[in-house]
């Protein structure tokens, strides 16, 4: 049953850590307000990087009450299904009320086996998981039956699913880096094949055990190390001192859906997708590749029918890491040749730090608000580029008036992934 | 006296699992699903309970239970056991 039908996006939320909804995080983009910092000392054990953009002060109840065109009964339920619920499920909770309610679907929705839902989060529990682990090696019997729940990523699945009366697709899926590309991605082509009229993209906060995390310094791809005092210099995309990513926290949700959807509610498109790549490049390893990532790229744009000059700037993956920017910027000179002088470029995640499996969600939002704002964030710490034939965004915000973008989320894997999104 | 603080301590785990109960809901002839709990919001105020009392008895030992004084039975008497075996 396939259709010509354009896809877009009418809704979208977030809880990160520079901004616990959407209008504050686009302002904490243009002002290049950074959640980066040297993380509080816990008695948990000490890993040796601890610079991070946390989520801070986030209350579950609070975050629900602030809603004020949800109703009494939605709330109640929310704050039944999330109260006793992890972290990561209530900030998924609170970040896909606020793109339902963006999207106007609380009081005008299409029937529930017409929306579909994408949970775009890989290993979101493992924090979860090792706090209990003490416990439970102490007294097993004492483990809550919750449990059997709360450890399946699909938790999030069921949580939302019944939260918002979802009864179409429903699944997670997972990309490394790229994984909230990947979740747009498959959202995009639910609703572009007709599948369902309504999908809701979720990205998960990657809540990082201190395992994971010096699993990512062990392998060289956490930065940090040479800022544990300059927490606010430690990530540089693109910058040649750069030296690893920055774990960053955010969940972020994204409603797609089809034209003539949103026609019939009456809603506008605030972007529309165009085109999107997801390939392979075939490698077990960590390592990026120039090839990989320039076919993706191109490879988007043929989908969405544009040539190269059509592109006005970029969302880069830019995650601070030396071989992942150099790869990137010489992925972008070879796909967009002569262009890239016409071609701004900037790095949400300089600002965010890199929220991994939410990364492209968050990105996507991060481009969608800069697009219908008419602004380029910072690239905060980009004092010496890694190369002298890309545009950046300097150290201050510029207004620019742009039609089309894109966003890329590469992961370890070889998994290589471009969106391209176009003004409405 | 036992079975007084084996209650109390059920009743306030009920309130914990279950937020939207008030504690002056719970009498103990009623069963959990009155209250609104779920299978699993069930074998929460189990387990929970037994962590609280210190006690660790098959989950099977509640199976025939149908309220919240069958399962306040069922904990008093292990909690006199190891009170006792203390």
């Amino acid at each position: 049953m396939l259709t010509t039908n354009k896809v877009g996006i009418t809704g979208m939320g977030t809880v990160s850590s520079i901004g616990n909804n959407v209008s504050t995080f686009c302002n904490s983009l243009r002002s290049g307000k950074s959640g980066i910092k040297k993380t509080p000392a816990t008695e948990e054990l000490k890993v040796s990087v601890d610079i991070a953009a946390k989520i801070e002060g986030f209350s579950f109840s609070d975050s629900i009450d602030r809603f004020q065109n949800v109703s009494e009964e939605k709330c109640q339920h929310a704050k039944r299904l999330g109260r006793r619920a992890p972290f990561v499920i209530q900030t998924s909770i609170v970040s896909a009320l606020e793109a339902w309610s963006n999207a106007r679907l609380h009081d005008n929705r299409p029937l529930p086996e017409r929306v579909g839902l994408i949970v775009a989060g890989q290993n979101s529990t493992q924090n979860y998981q090792y706090d209990l682990i003490s416990k439970f090696r102490k007294n097993p019997e004492y483990l809550s039956p919750r449990y059997a729940l709360e450890f399946l990523e699909t938790n999030q699945v069921g949580v939302l699913s019944e939260l918002f009366d979802i009864k179409g697709e429903g699944f997670a899926v997972g990309g490394a880096s790229a994984t909230g590309n990947v979740g747009i991605i498959k959202g995009y082509q639910l609703v572009r094949a007709g599948l369902v009229d309504v999908c809701l993209v979720t990205g998960v906060v990657a809540d990082l055990s201190p395992m994971d995390i010096q699993g990512f310094i062990n392998i060289g791809a956490m930065g940090g190390k040479q800022y544990l005092d300059q927490p606010e210099k430690a990530c540089r995309p693109f910058d040649t001192q750069h030296e690893g990513f920055i774990y960053g926290q955010a969940s972020a949700c994204v409603v797609l859906e089809s034209e003539i959807s949103a026609k019939k509610r009456g809603v506008s498109f605030l972007a529309e997708i165009n085109g999107y790549a997801l390939s392979l490049d075939s490698n077990s390893a960590a390592n990026p590749n120039v090839d990989g990532e320039a076919k993706a790229m191109l490879s988007a744009l043929n989908q969405a029918g544009l040539s190269v000059s059509d592109v006005d700037y970029i969302n880069t993956h830019g995650s601070s890491s030396p071989l992942g920017d150099k790869t990137e910027a010489e992925a972008i000179g070879k796909a967009f040749k002569d262009h890239t002088s016409d071609l701004w470029l900037n790095s949400t995640k300089g600002l965010t730090g890199h929220c991994l499996y939410s990364a492209g969600v968050v990105e996507t939002i991060a481009t969608v608000a800069q697009m219908q704002q008419g602004f380029l964030h910072p690239n905060k710490n980009l004092e010496t580029p890694v190369c002298d034939n890309l545009q950046f965004c300097g150290t201050e915000a510029i207004d620019y008036e742009f039609d089309v973008a894109m966003s890329n989320s590469f992961g370890f894997g070889g998994i290589n992934t471009s969106i391209v999104l176009k003004r409405r | 006296m036992s079975k007084e603080h084996v209650f109390e301590v059920v009743k306030n785990v009920i309130v914990e699992v279950l937020p939207d109960i008030k504690p002056d809901q719970i009498h103990i002839e009623k069963n959990l699903r009155e209250l609104g709990a779920n299978s699993i919001d069930r074998m929460e105020v189990v387990t929970m309970s037994m962590e609280e009392l210190d006690l660790k008895i098959p989950l099977m030992s509640f199976a025939q239970v149908s309220d919240i004084q069958g399962m306040v039975d069922v904990l008093t008497e292990n909690y006199m056991a190891s009170v006792e075996s203390n």
